[in-house]
């Protein structure tokens, strides 16, 4: 069941490529029902739990490629599966554009199924070689338009993943020789005994295997290339550098922290406060780069650097409160992004305009889609009753709970952060709702809000966000839960 | 007790309904409408202050921890009444005055929500439903400021924003805080803060008040955050202005009350360096805002750069946490709202009529409009603090708390302070009234005509004057009601 | 003595007469002769394997009737049965990947001659891997010289000439400190089979005696040897030697000439020199000081170069450095993973060479970067080839080059002091890696518009695409069940000392 959720994206995918379609509506409807049937597949995988590991292969020695479902594997294959499908539908429409949509669609479904496979990943050398290989099926996405600049974004793309998978690789050696096993276990896997007195090579090993997985989730410095792959067309943009990828970053670094080094073993130590100081920075860096940034995606990217690091910062407060709070934010903000992302992208596909100063008075013509947008900048701002709130408000009390000096000033940081996230996202809806007295409507005519397929995402994932604000006890006693390892 | 949310949800859907509802050809039938739920929601407000007696209305839980919880209580009452009669005068007065602006739906709109917004915030019960109502407020509001649409409004309106959304989070920081350490995020009278954590964690509480003082103090325009009042407010329409200076500024001040006497407790902060450095900063604001307004040419502009100063009067008084000075400090809420709403539209009568903004260009205004001058002499008299106007009366309580709380040095720096800035008060306000009344020797009567404003602008200024005076004559139901609250919050 | 021990010997021969008969014949007849031999000689290397594996022990087979000290010797294992069926494989599929490019870049009346050094070469690689006498050892590492440079000059162009007169120099000092060593030793020990030399050498170390000309030894040994394999700095004459020579040639002496010497080298740490004594030596250090370097230097220059052979070229120098590294970690891990290592790299390195070629030739034979920019999809199974091999040396799971990866990152963390070099040079390496190697794999995946190049079809090339499957396959397979050739391969370190 685990390997045929994992295999029927990846084999779709490649199917896609091979079968010669008479129409496009044929392979949209093969993929969409591909897709869907995937996430019930997911879905019933995920309520009827199988509750041993399924081993697939046997790497050397006691390695070996193994499948189970957690509580973590919930969270994060849930938040895949539902995002897919719309996702797909959404590119659909916007894809309508642009050149070599097979290539483009096989290679979107297999990361359906390579995300999931890391999601699904019993041990940390399972999640690394599904690590490996969504950075490779990803790249192809990157580099799909061709322009020179794609390619240049991808090949930034590329080195920086497989570096950052190098060093992460040093992390997973060491849980092979000091851990007891490679699984994940709940509060790490780490053998004191062997351990001895290395603990500070230990830590710094941590310190190195979490900027390489933070290479993914763009932690600073090594977040140039998120921006850059925004050469992308905007379904990945959206899907893929909001939530897939990126959060798969963020992912393994949870993995990393709370299920094979274990809190323990961390908590209160010198590589603590390195990596936790590290997300505040980027916090804040992030964000003041968004509003430097004039180019709407680009804007949009940079957002999420620094909204990942809210998730990383979580993960360093090293509570299960902190877990829960990174949690939140790890599900939510994949909402809130894709949602703003949608948005952005419907802007280009409808208009062509790619810059935050050519959005004056579109509010009128594309009320929707900016109303999403609204919601989504509100919601990122942090606004009580939209989601936001409430991952920060989590994230806000892990950090107040710890009582430690630092995880105070991360508050700080959020906080400040709080603040230019509503300068740049809140400057493009006064922009596109009040353009100013003498701004010309008439430069304006002829657009008009997208087709279904694209309003059809938006609207869903703006319910979203106000379910998961104003009713996200169930989902956040969930999050305590699998931080409690009850799951 | 379903009368709260009624009050509150029937202004902002309403508001909402306005917004997304087609342009109506009619301007009139809008007027109407308008009219109409302006009545209705203050309606519902009172209903819901007589009605709900002490009850608590939790709608639902933002987080299992966090409940929205609405209730009134004597401060609530307090700022609710003076935002609906504040909120009904400026609204009829804008049916006149918005005549010639464009996009007026999208006015009354925000306009209602904003309305909704404060009553929220007057009934809120717990500090994050104030939170939660304390940012929307700023959202709602921003698009009032930047509603003519001109460079310098939207850059002002994005500035206001901006330091409300700051102020805003400061004060979220606290509340992060609160939740770890107090017993509850409920308002309750003598603080919420755990004995035990109390001793435990004062240096951090007492750096969490400070900032959630600061950050509340960036709408009542309190130094070091004041520099966006005087951009936002004039660029407003002259109703809105009086909206933003008379009642959102409040929030503010009702954020900061909330703050001090319900949650932290004035024994908590009484005598520690934060309540210093707090009456420091108010009385820096105080003089600086009169000195600000008395070098500023252009009329809206020295009323905004008044309510810096005059709101700071208010947080004065509760920052010296003396019966007499919370007393006055409430009065001045009162006080300043009626009176700022009053000659912010005043000043809108005037820019409706001759179309002119600077202070000295009003020579003669007050042979052209009697009735209008009068009333604006009256108003800055009661700014002033000259009998027989409420701000004599508030500000005498200020001074007498200020004489009677025992704080070495604060307890005469601050009424000198008060004082000084009431001269340069005069000294700002009343050369309009010289000048219109009086305009020289060598002004040309010949060219002055009669131009009375219309009814519906003069009647709310005259509404506001006479509740101005009416304090000031009678005040003493009025400070007895004062003094029960105040008994109960120290 | 069984039948089965006869083997080993019996190859080596098969190889030199072949060489020899080869001389007399036309290239066609030559190239069949080559084929049966490889063929012949990788049953016999897998008859010797399954004997060895079985007996779970070494054999000694003495060459003639003079019994030791005196007689010559050979030593046969299960590493190295399984070092000398790995070899033939190789050179198997890399003769047969490059056979297309032989014919047209060696003139017909030379081709003879060609595989007359292919033989020689084979015989000189299986005599290293096999001989227990180290002059011996240094007659071959003469021939296998001798042969190599004839394969790199057997392309007649100016390019090669100069290559192979560098390597010539190079590799005779290499041979020549070599030489010295093995005389000092025989000094010292008066012994040259290897046994015989453990044994003094031991005893030598144990009482204190000859304690700096020992060292010498070890050095001038170990250095000898480092720059015939290019270990960092002595890799000079590597990139032209490779970037130049047809490519049959370059796959062959990257993977397995400088393979030879590093499995020689090893062998004299384990059999000569002594595990032990060896370790104490500095020069251990030296080793994994310079396999540091060449790691990143050879990475850089590689990053810098414009031309794809060339590029891989110094990439050999990289990987080189990770082996001497593993060696010079000085742990049974450590060496575990390099000769893992030697067979990963074998077994890519040849890959991306004959892949390189395919792709070069749909780009009008054109090596610069510019030129091969959409190259995968006009010759898709190279491009497929190319981009396995890549994706092996990043060291991407699946592939053999994450288990080396693996296995030398475990090896370091058991070391303690050097650790943490080893390990922050692997991440740094493997980026650097990532980029010269990625950065091509993005080129040829590249679309051009209307390119000025044909693209062939796998029909057109049957025996290419077949031999590149065949590479893929044994990547792949290297990489996933890596356990068994890993256990052969600790099994036989073990039986090596």
């Amino acid at each position: 069941m685990i390997l045929l959720v994992i295999f029927i994206p990846i084999i779709a995918g490649m199917l896609v490529s091979l079968i010669p379609f008479q129409k496009r509506s044929h392979m949209e409807i093969f993929l969409e029902s591909a897709v869907v049937l995937n996430s019930f597949l997911v879905g019933y995988l995920l309520l009827h739990r199988p509750d041993h590991i399924i081993t697939l292969a046997n790497f050397t020695g006691n390695l070996s490629i193994g499948f189970k479902v957690d509580g973590m594997s919930i969270v994060f294959a849930g938040l895949i599966s539902v995002l897919w499908p719309f996702a797909t539908l959404y590119a659909f429409e916007y894809m309508t554009k642009e050149k070599h949509e097979r290539i483009f669609f096989t290679f979107y479904t297999m990361t359906y199924g390579v995300t999931l496979g890391i999601s699904l990943a019993a041990n940390l050398l399972t999640m690394y070689f599904f690590y490996e290989l969504l950075t490779l099926v990803t790249v192809p996405l990157v580099m799909h338009t061709l322009t020179r600049e794609a390619i240049l974004a991808s090949r930034k793309y590329l080195y920086y993943s497989l570096g950052g998978a190098a060093f992460a690789f040093i992390g997973l050696i060491f849980i092979i020789i000091y851990g007891s096993t490679t699984d994940f276990v709940l509060g790490g896997v780490l053998d004191l005994e062997r351990i001895g007195e290395r603990t500070n090579v230990l830590l710094l090993i941590y310190v190195i295997a979490f900027m390489g997985f933070g290479v993914k989730a763009a932690v600073c410095p090594f977040n140039s290339w998120l921006p850059d792959a925004g050469v992308a067309p905007t379904p990945v943009t959206a899907l893929l550098h909001a939530v897939a990828v990126v959060k798969s970053g963020a992912f393994a670094i949870i993995r990393l922290t709370y299920y094979s080094f274990g809190t323990e073993f961390l908590r209160g130590t010198w590589a603590q406060t390195v990596v936790m100081l590290v997300t505040m920075f980027t916090i804040v860096y992030g964000c003041s780069r968004a509003v430097k940034e004039t180019h709407l995606k680009r804007r949009l990217a940079y957002s999420t650097i620094s909204n990942l690091s809210y998730v990383l910062f979580g993960v360093t407060i090293m509570t299960p409160l902190g877990m829960v709070g990174a949690l939140t934010h790890l599900t939510f903000h994949a909402v809130m992004k894709i949602s703003s992302f949608f948005c952005a992208g419907a802007i280009m596909h409808q208009t062509d305009r790619h810059y935050v100063h050519e959005l004056d008075g579109m509010g009128y013509k594309m009320p929707c889609v900016f109303g999403v947008f609204t919601v989504s900048a509100l919601a990122l701002m942090g606004v009580p009753g939209l989601a936001g709130f409430v991952s920060k408000w989590n994230l806000a009390a892990a950090a107040v709970e710890s009582g430690s000096r630092i995880a105070y000033g991360g508050i700080g940081c959020l906080l400040i952060s709080a603040l230019l996230t509503a300068i740049y996202m809140l400057s493009i809806v006064v922009r596109a709702f009040f353009p100013g007295k003498d701004f010309n409507m008439a430069a304006l005519e002829g657009i008009n809000d997208p087709d279904w397929k694209m309003l059809i995402p938006l609207f869903v994932f703006t319910i979203l966000i106000l379910v998961m604000g104003l009713y996200s006890a169930p989902a956040v006693k969930f999050f305590n839960d699998v931080a409690a390892g009850i799951y | 007790m379903y009368y709260i949310a009624l009050s509150v949800l029937f202004p902002i859907l309403t508001g909402v309904y306005l917004l997304v509802r087609k342009e109506i050809k009619n301007r009139k039938s809008l007027l109407i409408q308008t009219g109409i739920f302006l009545v209705i929601t203050t309606v519902l407000g009172v209903l819901a202050l007589c009605l709900s007696g002490g009850g608590i209305l939790t709608p639902f839980n933002l987080t299992d921890r966090l409940p929205i919880l609405f209730k009134v209580d004597e401060i609530s009452i307090l700022f609710a009444v003076m935002t609906m009669v504040i909120f009904l005068c400026a609204g009829f007065f804008s049916f006149i005055y918005m005549e010639h602006e464009e996009k007026e739906k999208r006015y009354y709109g925000f306009y209602l929500i904003v309305f909704g917004i404060l009553l929220a915030l007057c009934f809120a019960g717990n500090l994050i439903t104030f939170y939660l109502f304390f940012e929307l407020l700023t959202l709602s509001s921003m698009p009032l400021v930047l509603h003519t649409g001109s460079r310098e409004a939207i850059m002002a309106g994005l500035k206001y924003l901006f330091y409300s959304l700051s102020g805003a989070y400061m004060a979220l920081f606290g509340v992060y805080f609160i939740e770890r350490y107090g017993n509850t995020l409920t308002f309750s009278t003598g603080g919420v803060i755990s004995s035990q954590a109390a001793a435990d964690n004062t240096g951090i509480l007492l750096w969490i008040a400070f900032l959630m003082l600061i950050g509340f103090g960036v709408k009542a325009g309190m130094f070091p955050m004041h520099a966006w009042l005087p951009a936002a407010h004039p660029v407003a329409p002259a109703p809105a202005s009086a909206v933003l200076s008379a009642v959102i500024v409040k929030a503010g001040v009702l954020g900061m009350v909330r703050a001090v006497y319900y949650i932290f407790g004035v024994s908590f902060l009484r005598g520690t360096w934060v309540q210093t450095a707090w009456m420091v900063l108010t009385l820096i604001t105080v003089f600086m805002g009169s000195m600000l307004a008395y070098r500023e040419p252009v009329l809206k502009k020295r009323l905004a750069y008044s309510t810096v100063s005059q709101v700071s009067y208010i947080l004065f008084g509760f920052s010296v946490m003396d019966a007499g000075s919370v007393t006055g400090g409430l009065l001045h809420v009162l006080c300043h709202g009626a009176i700022k709403a009053g000659l912010f539209l005043c000043a809108g009568a005037l820019i409706y009529k001759t179309g002119k903004t600077r202070v000295e260009e009003f020579r003669g205004a007050g042979k052209e409009m009697p009735v209008l001058m009068w009333c604006y002499t009256i108003l800055s008299l009661g700014l002033i603090g000259i009998p027989p106007t409420g701000g004599f009366i508030s500000k005498w309580y200020l001074a007498e708390g200020a004489l009677s709380s025992g704080l070495s040095g604060f307890s005469w720096i601050g009424p000198t302070v008060l004082l000084v800035s009431a001269l340069l008060t005069a000294g700002y306000l009343l050369p309009l009234a010289i000048n219109g009344f009086l305009p020289g020797a060598d002004y040309d009567y010949g060219s002055l005509k009669k131009k009375e404003p219309p009814l519906l602008m003069v009647i709310p200024i005259l509404v506001l004057t006479l509740l101005s005076v009416v304090m000031g004559l009678f005040p003493e139901p009025l400070i007895h009601y004062l003094s029960l609250i105040v008994e109960k919050i120290l | 003595m069984d039948f089965v021990q006869n083997f080993p010997a019996v190859s080596i021969l098969l190889c030199l007469f072949g060489g020899i008969i080869s001389s007399g014949l036309r290239g066609k007849t030559a190239r069949y002769v080559n084929r049966g031999l490889l063929l012949v000689v990788t049953f016999l290397s897998l008859c010797t394997l399954c004997y060895t594996l079985e007996s779970g022990e070494a054999f000694v087979y003495v060459m003639g009737k003079f019994p030791a000290p005196w007689g010559n010797e050979i030593r046969a294992g299960m590493l190295e049965a399984f070092m000398a069926f790995f070899f033939c494989i190789i050179m198997l599929l890399s003769l047969e990947g490059g056979k297309k490019k032989l014919v047209e870049e060696v003139e017909e009346e030379k081709v003879f001659l060609y595989y007359v050094l292919i033989d020689l070469l084979l015989a000189s690689l299986l005599a290293l891997v096999y001989t227990n006498d180290l002059f011996t050892a240094y007659v071959f590492v003469e021939i296998n010289t001798i042969a190599a440079c004839g394969l790199i000059m057997i392309r007649q162009n100016g390019r090669t000439i100069e290559a192979a007169a560098r390597y010539m120099i190079m590799s005779l000092l290499g041979s020549g400190l070599l030489l010295l060593g093995i005389c000092m030793l025989y000094d010292l020990t008066g012994h040259l089979l290897m046994s015989n030399i453990k044994d003094q050498a031991a005893m030598l170390y144990a009482s204190g005696q000859y304690r700096i000309p020992l060292l010498v030894t070890i050095a001038l040994m170990s250095v000898g040897l480092a720059i015939k394999s290019a270990l960092f700095p002595f890799h000079a004459w590597l990139p032209d030697a490779y970037g130049y020579s047809t490519v049959s040639s370059a796959a062959i002496l990257s993977s397995l000439v400088s393979k030879g010497y590093i499995f020689l080298l090893i062998k004299i740490i384990y059999r000569v020199i002594g595990f032990e004594v060896f370790y104490d030596s500095r020069i251990i250090d030296v080793l994994f000081a310079f396999g540091l370097m060449g790691m990143i230097f050879g990475s850089v220059s590689a990053i810098r170069e414009n031309d794809v052979r060339r590029m891989i070229a110094f990439s050999s120098v990289a990987q080189i450095g990770y082996i001497y590294m593993g060696i010079g970690m000085g742990t049974q891990a450590g060496m575990a993973a390099s000769v893992f290592h030697i067979l990963s790299h074998a077994a890519t390195k040849s890959l991306l060479f004959i892949a390189a070629i395919g792709l070069t030739d749909v780009s009008g034979g054109s090596r610069k970067f510019i030129d091969l920019t959409g190259g995968a999809y006009r010759n898709k199974w190279a491009g497929v080839a190319f981009t396995v091999g890549s994706l092996s040396m990043v060291g991407v799971p699946l592939f053999s080059g994450f288990i080396s990866k693996l296995l030398f990152a475990q090896a370091a963390v058991q070391n303690g002091t050097k650790m943490l070099p080893a390990l922050i040079v692997l991440g740094i390496s493997t980026v650097l890696n990532a980029i010269y190697f990625m950065k091509t794999v993005i080129r040829i995946y590249t679309p051009v518009e209307d390119s000025a190049y044909e693209s062939v079809t796998f029909k057109n090339m049957k025996l290419y695409g077949l031999t590149l499957i065949c590479f893929i396959v044994l990547n792949v397979f290297l990489g996933v069940s890596s356990q068994p050739i890993v256990d052969l391969i600790e099994r036989g370190l073990t039986v090596f000392s």
